[in-house]
């Protein structure tokens, strides 16, 4: 299959404006529906349908008086979020702490830049899109600490330090695992990626061709890189760098309003990041029958994202030091043994 | 009666196990200077200056290892505490040691060398009656602030005029050494007092090395009510039942009612009839599982996160008894249902709806259990976090006067229902459960098991009440209408709470009115032992040894 135009050529095409302008006009116009999309699903359908979830495990109701099915009580929290006071503590180092919401939001946005949505929906599609969309992500550990740090406040403090030393311990196990999808596919490009997956046959049931996707390929791989994955996100069983009941809210402790809001969206649009991730690494991007790529790769990321809300609702937290222990001494050494066997296994097989 | 298998120390019981008055006496020898006779015990008179030796002879010779209050209170002419003590193996073996000191200098020996609970109980009757202690490690105010002038339950008092405690004067009260000093690696962190984690306004004062809990000290008093005094203003008969529902309010009001009633009608001699003592028991043990089920869904609160599933399910059950209880005494939480001599109203008619629902519930709850079991006990995740953590031994937990789940957590197997019956524990089937685990993940354990025993006494007290004979159920006996108890008259009596030994002294002084009224809460013991249980571990287990300790600072605080 042929890498698909990246999005921007797309409407330069069809707007039929030539030059560097229109070049310009056309990528601005790609990087705002991306952008819309992907706010409009963290910001809106993300925190109602959390709500919802969390509310259907735990046996309550939830949000249902504002709009139907309650969901215009994210318009009206949003209002009251945004209309509330921003106080910023004594003492904050001031650049660092009004920084440090932009850049965990600002991060998971770029990431989905190079991330292949399916009907051509995709920014730019560079060689190295893996590398890219890892690099961008951990810049959020940055963030987390930036806001603990520059918070001046010991439960902030030590929220920042946790996260960092979580996300250092879980980005390791998370890229070696996903190597081990790269000497399958033999491409960094995201869009190479999910087209192999979807044209290899894995096998013929029934005769229905199930494509090679690489969780069914690897489940092994799979698995770990789930796990990794919300530990890198933040949530149950590895929420520590929050523990609203050990560190009341960890590095999100003294924002309020605002920078508040980025923050909370900046770790829905995490969870959806790393959803969007799994599904292109694992589950074949966009691919699925009969609907178009858009809507499947949509629903690849709301299960994924359905799987934390299931996690946070039901999974105990554990303490830091088994958290780093996990993390070093588990799935390091675990994702290593993926990455050389799934390589011995490819060597001998010659795939 | 309990045998003892320790030979080697005489302990001064007569045959059948009772308390050999005579022979204490003896033990005690010279330190005694006079002998009164309370309602529970007998009471030694004892020099301020051997408040020491005495309570060490009676702890290691006599076999009085619990200590289980310190009463202080002040007279015209003299101050005085006293120390009641028990036997963990057989409570009702008590003795009490009566420190009278002059009022101009009412200096006594502090017990804290010899049981460590003394400290807590002994900086309360510091700062609210004005005893001092020589010798007291830390003889600061407990409940009330530090900047406080003045000590409430004396006699010079001046209950009119009020104090503002303003925030810089009490903003952080711990001494600088505390705090490490500028060279120390250690952080000094306030835990509370509103912290999502401490159940209430508990203010946990904290030094961290790392992540490690390097020192903690619980401050409390932000919900000091003056219970005590409030209830030394009310009359025996009506005005103070309504306060004990405000003590545990997890919801425990009924058994903190019944600690009152059986004080009170200890005191003046009241007979509660045999149907009242089986609403009542009946009634203790609902309370008792919806404050075990607060206590498990909060615990898990605390070890999973946010409000989660299990902390749901466990509200969704305890709606259910608070159902019961609110078609039984028309409240909530606030039952206020206990009358001396009984109960304030009979089973709500049609009785046979009220047992229908007593026995879905019943029905339910095996399998409700067996759910938590899987969601909690089972989970690897959290044994992982709760086995080992919040380690408290056994002797620990006596030398603190621990008490309920959290002593039979640590393998003390002490339950006054048992112990010391009273209601209608004593005709009825059922065990007192304990767990050798001494952690965290045992404390969980005999909550969840005490949940069923609950459901059990609940099942046989519902069997009873069904066939009780209708010309017979009696729901008070006859009691004057206003009480006066002898003049002199005092008694200490305790129940089995749901957070353990709830205690109340009563001194009467022969009108209708307490003269002293005091609250011994098992959470203010247990909590008190929270130093010995997370010093060294992490802070997250700190938060969960906490939520283990099922403190509600209601009871603490008073």
């Amino acid at each position: 299959m042929a890498t698909p135009t990246p999005l921007p050529d797309t409407i330069q095409r069809n707007i039929g404006v030539d030059g560097f302008g229109g070049e310009l006009l056309s990528m601005f116009l790609a990087a705002f529906l991306i952008g819309n999309i992907m706010l409009a699903m963290t910001g809106v359908a993300g925190p109602w349908a959390k709500r919802k979830i969390t509310a259907a495990f735990t046996d309550r109701i939830a949000v249902n008086r504002v709009g139907p099915f309650g969901l215009l009580i994210i318009v009206a929290d949003a209002v009251r979020l945004l209309s509330k006071e921003l106080i910023v503590p004594e003492g904050a180092d001031r650049p660092a702490f009004d920084l440090a919401p932009i850049v965990l939001a600002g991060s998971a946005m770029l990431a989905f830049a190079v991330i292949p949505m399916g009907n051509g929906i995709q920014l730019a599609d560079p060689e190295t899109g893996l590398v890219f969309v890892f690099a961008i992500a951990s810049i959020a550990s940055l963030g987390l600490l930036m806001g603990g740090y520059a918070s001046n406040n010991k439960y902030s403090l030590m929220g920042g330090l946790r996260a960092v030393a979580q996300n250092i311990a879980y980005e390791i196990p998370l890229v070696v695992t996903a190597a081990s999808v790269v000497l399958f596919t033999g491409s960094l490009q995201l869009s190479e990626i999910v087209a192999i997956q979807q044209n290899t046959t894995l096998a013929n049931v029934a005769g229905i061709r199930i494509p090679a996707w690489f969780a069914f390929v690897n489940p092994f791989a799979f698995v770990l890189f789930v796990v990794a994955n919300l530990a890198e996100v933040g949530r149950n069983p590895f929420d520590t760098p929050e523990a609203p009941t050990e560190i009341v809210g960890g590095y999100q402790t003294e924002y309020s309003s605002v920078y508040f809001v980025l923050f909370y969206l900046g770790e829905f649009l995490h969870i959806f990041l790393g959803g969007a991730i799994i599904a292109t690494l694992f589950l074949g991007g966009p691919a699925g029958p009969f609907l178009p790529g858009f809507v499947w790769f949509v629903i690849k990321i709301w299960a994924v994202f359905l799987f934390t809300q299931w996690c946070r609702s039901a999974v105990p937290r554990v303490r830091i030091d088994q958290l780093i222990e996990i993390g070093w001494k588990g799935m390091l050494v675990l994702s290593f043994a993926n990455l050389v066997l799934t390589a011995a296994i490819l060597g001998v097989t010659g795939l | 009666m309990s045998t003892y298998d320790e030979p080697e120390t005489q302990l001064p019981t007569t045959e059948d196990g009772d308390v050999d008055e005579d022979a204490i006496a003896d033990l005690l020898g010279d330190h005694v200077l006079d002998r009164e006779t309370h309602g529970n015990a007998e009471a030694y008179v004892v020099r301020a200056d051997a408040v020491q030796d005495v309570l060490s002879t009676l702890k290691d010779d006599a076999g009085f290892d619990h200590l289980s209050c310190v009463s202080a209170q002040e007279y015209d002419d003299r101050f005085e505490s006293i120390y009641h003590l028990k036997q963990y193996e057989d409570p009702t073996n008590e003795v009490s040691v009566v420190v009278p000191t002059p009022r101009d200098e009412p200096v006594s020996e502090t017990a804290e060398p010899v049981f460590r609970t003394a400290d807590w109980h002994e900086r309360e009757a510091y700062d609210l009656v004005g005893v001092q202690y020589d010798g007291h490690p830390n003889l600061e105010r407990i409940l009330l602030p530090d900047t406080w002038q003045g000590h409430p339950l004396g006699k010079d008092y001046n209950k009119d005029k009020p104090q503002i405690v303003t925030f810089e004067e009490n903003k952080n009260p711990l001494e600088d050494h505390a705090r490490g000093g500028e060279d120390s690696d250690t952080m000094f962190l306030n835990i509370g007092p509103h912290h999502p984690a401490t159940h209430g306004v508990l203010h946990v004062e904290t030094v961290l090395d790392g992540e490690q809990v390097a020192d903690v000290n619980p401050d409390i008093g932000y919900l000091h009510r003056c219970e005590e005094q409030m209830a030394e203003k009310g009359t025996y008969r009506y005005q103070i039942m309504p306060y004990p529902d405000r003590w545990d309010y997890g919801p425990g009001g009924i058994i903190n009612e019944w600690a009152y009633a059986r004080t009170a009608e200890d005191l003046a001699d009241i007979d509660v009839p045999e149907y009242a003592q089986v609403i009542r028991t009946m009634s203790a043990e609902m309370c008792r599982i919806a404050c075990h089920l607060l206590a498990t869904g909060t615990f898990c609160l605390d070890i999973y996160g946010d409000f989660t599933a299990i902390f749901m399910y466990a509200m969704r059950d305890r709606e259910i008894v608070q159902n019961l209880l609110e078609d039984l005494t028309g409240q909530r939480m606030m039952f206020n249902y206990l009358r001396l001599g009984g109960v304030v109203w009979d089973i709500p008619e049609p009785r046979e709806e009220y047992f229908e629902k007593c026995r879905d519930f019943l029905d339910d709850l095996p399998e409700k259990l067996d759910e938590y079991h899987d969601l909690i006990s089972e989970n690897e995740i959290l044994q992982s976090r709760t086995v080992d953590t919040g380690h408290l031994d056994p002797e620990i937990a006596k030398n603190y006067g621990a008490t309920g789940p959290v002593a039979r957590g640590s393998g003390i197997d002490y339950d006054l229902r048992r112990d010391d019956p009273y209601g209608y524990y004593d005709e009825l089937d059922w065990d007192v459960i304990t767990e050798d685990g001494c952690d965290n993940y045992a404390r969980l354990l005999v909550r969840m098991r005490e949940i069923e025993e609950s459901a059990r006494i609940i099942e046989q007290c519902v069997d009873l009440l069904e066939d009780w004979p209708e010309d017979d159920r009696e729901i008070q006996s006859n009691v004057p209408r206003t009480l006066k108890p002898d003049e002199g008259a005092e008694t200490y009596r305790a129940v089995e709470g749901a957070k353990g030994e709830l205690g109340i002294y009563i001194r009467s002084d022969g009108t209708e009115k307490p003269a002293r009224f005091k609250i011994r809460s098992p959470a203010f013991s247990n909590l008190s032992a929270l130093q010995e249980m997370s010093t060294g571990e992490y802070v997250p287990d700190l938060v969960a040894t906490l939520g283990s300790l099922d403190v509600i600072l209601g009871e603490v605080d008073r």
